[in-house]
């Protein structure tokens, strides 16, 4: 009897397990996509080598697809607006007159690429396939839901307690690994615990790493027509 | 008659004529050679040039006209099928998909961004070739690994990590300068694709490429021929017929001049002749097509005379094997050759006959305009 | 009496020397016999040669008529009188004026192919004149392999050739020395008295205006006298 009480509850810890990897996936991404419309600071050190360069943004966001960068500093890149949507990204020069497309490639390159890494949205691109223990880790395997989805597949690190997101590894299709992001450490902003130093890694290219502060995170009503190519020539 | 006093009259003054007819000679010889140069150059450009890009390349009808984000938006599916039908026609000696594609390129410690050429004869799915120059940027040798990044047909990344088996040049630096070879199957795994690219099409000769491509065609596919593609090709093809267009006009220019000269002298030297003439009752017309035979001998001379050296000439350079530096672009030198194109040797003839006879009319009209009494009084 | 071969009626022709025109045949009217041997005589400057040039029709008044055998040449353009003269007239020059590059046979042939005879006539007309003029066997030699006399027989060859009604020789003695200039001089009498062709020369020579059955003094541009000679009797 004691056996079978065993085998059920068991059991029942196991389906809990599957289910609650999709309930601890949903509570790690709100550490850091925790408002749906906003705007946050952003200050970036890229390190490659011995140089680091530094620069200076803000995003404003709605959901986890949509966002317009505004360039604040080095000097030389105020002015400039980025607009990054699922599928596309524009950059808006104050130079000229109309935003710029970026193609896919192009958005391998610099900083870019960072930027989707950090603005993921787990829940919404990702199905946890399994999770494991590791010490007072969980690790989450995470495969993309479509093709079109930069990185095929995620491994996530993440507090077994609190489910504070730690580490995430990014696979592209061939298995190769491209980029982990190390979230260091958490603040609170607007009321919630929020991630506000991210560390991402380019494992393709070592020594090149890029720290990401968030700061002075805002509850916003940002429209959905703001996040057009026509609203960022108006900017 | 007249022909006989026209050509007496040619070899009168032996050494005049023979100037006359060495500058026609040497117009001559000049256009053969240049003429028959420019063909082997054309011929070996055009070659060349098809040996890489094929003679006729299919693409998805509306590939051109697409602007595509994606690689491979506007690729072949089912490729197979469609070459088992291009390559049964009789004119199709084999065909070849490819791939061209695009993304960065990393050692680790830089990237560089790459163009590359996937074909299926390449032999290992896990080697890449570097252009020379990229190789020589990337700091990479033989047996050495990159990664090769870029978006795949979804438009998700990818990566690959490959090793390098060698290095090459295509003969213009900035194609080495970004360019890698890799097989076909590797490219289509990076780019998460069955598709290809296109299709070049080989044939067994040149000429049939117009008829090839008419029988080949078919609403699903786009067709294009070498000679669309092959725009450096036939700028230089422009540039050299341009240059002996010009030389033409050079030659022809110092022709006219030399004939005209040698037949003003003539007449000056023979103006009491030409006064007995027309006393004796020799018309005008008549003097004048004397002198004119005069200039249209001298230019048949000086053309038949002016192809045998100019044949003469092209074999005895053929046979030498000089060798000429790479041309601009190029990193490789080649021999020179003449080829004896039959529409160069009578272009040739006929600018010496053409350019003697035109010489000629002008100074022998005024020969016949002479009055009698005038030349008979000419010392 | 025979009919003028040769009427002038009043001829005159200027040409310009520098600025100046001169008037070198002035009003000229003379009749030419057929037959005649007739020596235009005069010093230098006098207009003789203007005059020859006149009725051989190599040159045209500025007025005036020349009639040749009944016919205006005057009407007809200059280069129009080609055919006339081929037909009708022969030349001798005082400087031989031989084609260089043909040979003595193809020079007297000459002017019969311009007249489009057959080959046959052809042969025998040049086979005749060389051998009247004495210079057979010189026939398949140029004229810069002949001598002086030779080429002057040569060019009367090729003037009798198309057996022309006249006969005009500018100076025909000058470039001979007196032995050879006597015995063309007899060649040429003996074709006038053989032939009944006309002769007019134009010359200083004493022997040939002594030798002329007309004589025509000009001075001035002008016909000063017309005496026939003792040799006309």
């Amino acid at each position: 009897m004691k056996r079978l009480i065993g085998l059920i509850l068991l059991s029942l810890t196991l389906d809990t397990r599957a289910e609650d990897a999709a309930a601890i996936l949903a509570r790690s991404d709100a550490y850091r996509n925790s408002l749906d419309s906003f705007s946050i600071d952003v200050e970036l050190t890229a390190h490659d080598g011995k140089d680091v360069e530094t620069s200076k943004f803000r995003v404003y966001g709605k959901g986890s697809d949509r966002s317009v960068v505004e360039f604040l500093a080095p000097a030389a890149e105020k002015g400039k607006y980025l607009l990054m949507l699922r599928d596309a990204m524009w950059i808006y020069m104050p130079s000229s007159s109309r935003p710029i497309r970026i193609s896919p490639l192009q958005r391998l390159m610099g900083q870019a690429s960072n930027g989707d890494v950090a603005r993921t949205s787990f829940t919404v691109d990702y199905t946890p396939v399994s999770a494991t223990e590791h010490g007072d880790e969980w690790m989450l395997e995470l495969h993309a839901k479509d093709p079109s989805i930069a990185y095929r597949k995620v491994q996530l690190w993440i507090d077994r307690t609190t489910h504070e997101p730690r580490r995430a590894d990014f696979y592209v299709a061939s298995g190769k690994l491209l980029k982990r992001a190390h979230f260091r450490e958490y603040t609170v902003m607007s009321g919630r615990r929020t991630v506000s130093v991210i560390e991402i890694e380019d494992l393709v290219r070592p020594g090149r790493r890029t720290e990401m502060r968030y700061a002075n995170l805002v509850a916003r009503q940002n429209p959905d027509n703001m996040f057009t190519r026509e609203a960022l020539a108006k900017w | 008659m007249l022909t006989r006093i026209a050509l007496r009259n040619i070899f009168r003054n032996r050494r005049r004529s023979a100037i006359t007819l060495a500058v026609i000679i040497f117009g001559a010889v000049g256009l053969i050679l240049f003429g028959g140069y420019k063909a082997v150059t054309f011929r070996g450009l055009r070659e060349s040039t098809i040996r890489r890009i094929g003679h006729l390349q299919v693409f998805r009808a509306g590939y051109s006209s697409a602007e595509s984000q994606k690689p491979l938006e506007y690729g072949i599916e089912n490729a197979a099928a469609l070459r088992a039908r291009i390559e049964k026609d009789p004119r199709v000696k084999t065909t070849a998909a490819q791939i061209t594609l695009m993304g960065l390129i990393s050692n680790g410690d830089k990237s560089e961004t790459f163009v590359a050429t996937a074909v299926e004869d390449h032999a290992d799915a896990g080697t890449v070739l570097l252009g020379t120059g990229l190789a020589r940027s990337m700091k990479v040798r033989e047996g050495d690994s990159i990664t090769l990044m870029t978006t795949t047909a979804a438009g998700s990344l990818n990566a690959m990590d490959l090793r390098v088996a060698g290095t090459f040049a295509s003969g213009v630096r900035e194609l080495d300068d970004r360019a890698v070879k890799m097989q076909l199957t590797a490219a289509q795994e990076l780019l998460q694709s069955t598709k290809i690219e296109k299709l070049l099409v080989f044939l067994h000769d040149t000429s049939q490429t117009d008829a090839a491509r008419a029988a080949l065609a078919s609403k699903e596919i786009e067709l294009k021929s070498w000679s669309e593609l092959a725009s450096f090709y036939h700028q230089v093809v422009l540039l050299y017929n341009g240059i002996f267009s010009f030389l033409g006009l050079i030659v022809f220019g110092v022709v006219v001049f030399s004939v005209a000269n040698t037949i003003v002298m003539s007449i000056f030297e023979r103006t009491r002749e030409i006064g007995t003439l027309m006393a004796i009752g020799t018309a005008r017309a008549r003097v004048w097509r004397m002198f004119f035979l005069e200039g249209l001998l001298t230019g048949v001379i000086g053309g038949v005379l002016g192809l045998a050296f100019g044949t003469g000439l092209a074999q005895l350079i053929n046979n030498a094997k000089f060798m000429l530096p790479p041309p601009p672009g190029y990193t490789v030198g080649y021999q020179l050759m003449i080829l004896l194109d039959p529409r160069v040797l009578a272009i040739t003839f006929f600018i010496s006959v053409f350019t003697a006879t035109v010489s000629s009319i002008v100074p022998a009209f005024r020969a016949s305009r002479m009055q009698i009494v005038d030349a008979l009084g000419h010392i | 009496m025979n009919e003028a071969l040769l009427h002038l009626d009043h001829v005159s022709k200027s040409y310009r020397l520098g600025r100046v025109l001169v008037r070198a045949v002035d009003g000229v009217t003379l009749d030419i016999e057929r037959g005649d041997f007739l020596a235009l005589a005069g010093p230098s400057g006098s207009g003789k040669t203007t005059l020859l040039n006149l009725i051989g029709s190599i040159d045209k008044p500025d007025a005036g008529r020349v009639v040749l055998d009944g016919v205006d040449v005057t009407a007809t353009p200059l280069h129009h009188l080609a055919t006339t003269r081929r037909e009708s007239i022969g030349f001798v020059f005082q400087t031989f004026n031989l084609l260089p590059v043909l040979t003595a046979w193809e020079n007297v042939e000459y002017p019969l192919l311009l007249r489009g005879m057959s080959r046959r006539e052809r042969q025998e007309r040049v086979h005749h004149w060389l051998e009247q003029t004495g210079i057979r066997a010189q026939a398949k030699q140029r004229p810069d392999q002949l001598s002086g006399g030779q080429r002057q027989r040569v060019a009367i060859a090729r003037a009798m050739a198309g057996e022309p009604k006249l006969v005009i020789a500018d100076e025909p003695t000058a470039n001979l020395d007196s032995e050879t200039a006597a015995h063309i001089l007899d060649l040429l009498a003996e074709i006038n008295r053989t032939t009944n062709t006309t002769f007019v020369f134009s010359t200083h020579d004493h022997a040939l205006i002594g030798r002329a059955r007309t004589v025509v003094r000009v001075r001035d541009g002008r016909v000063a006298q017309t005496e026939p000679t003792a040799a006309a009797a």
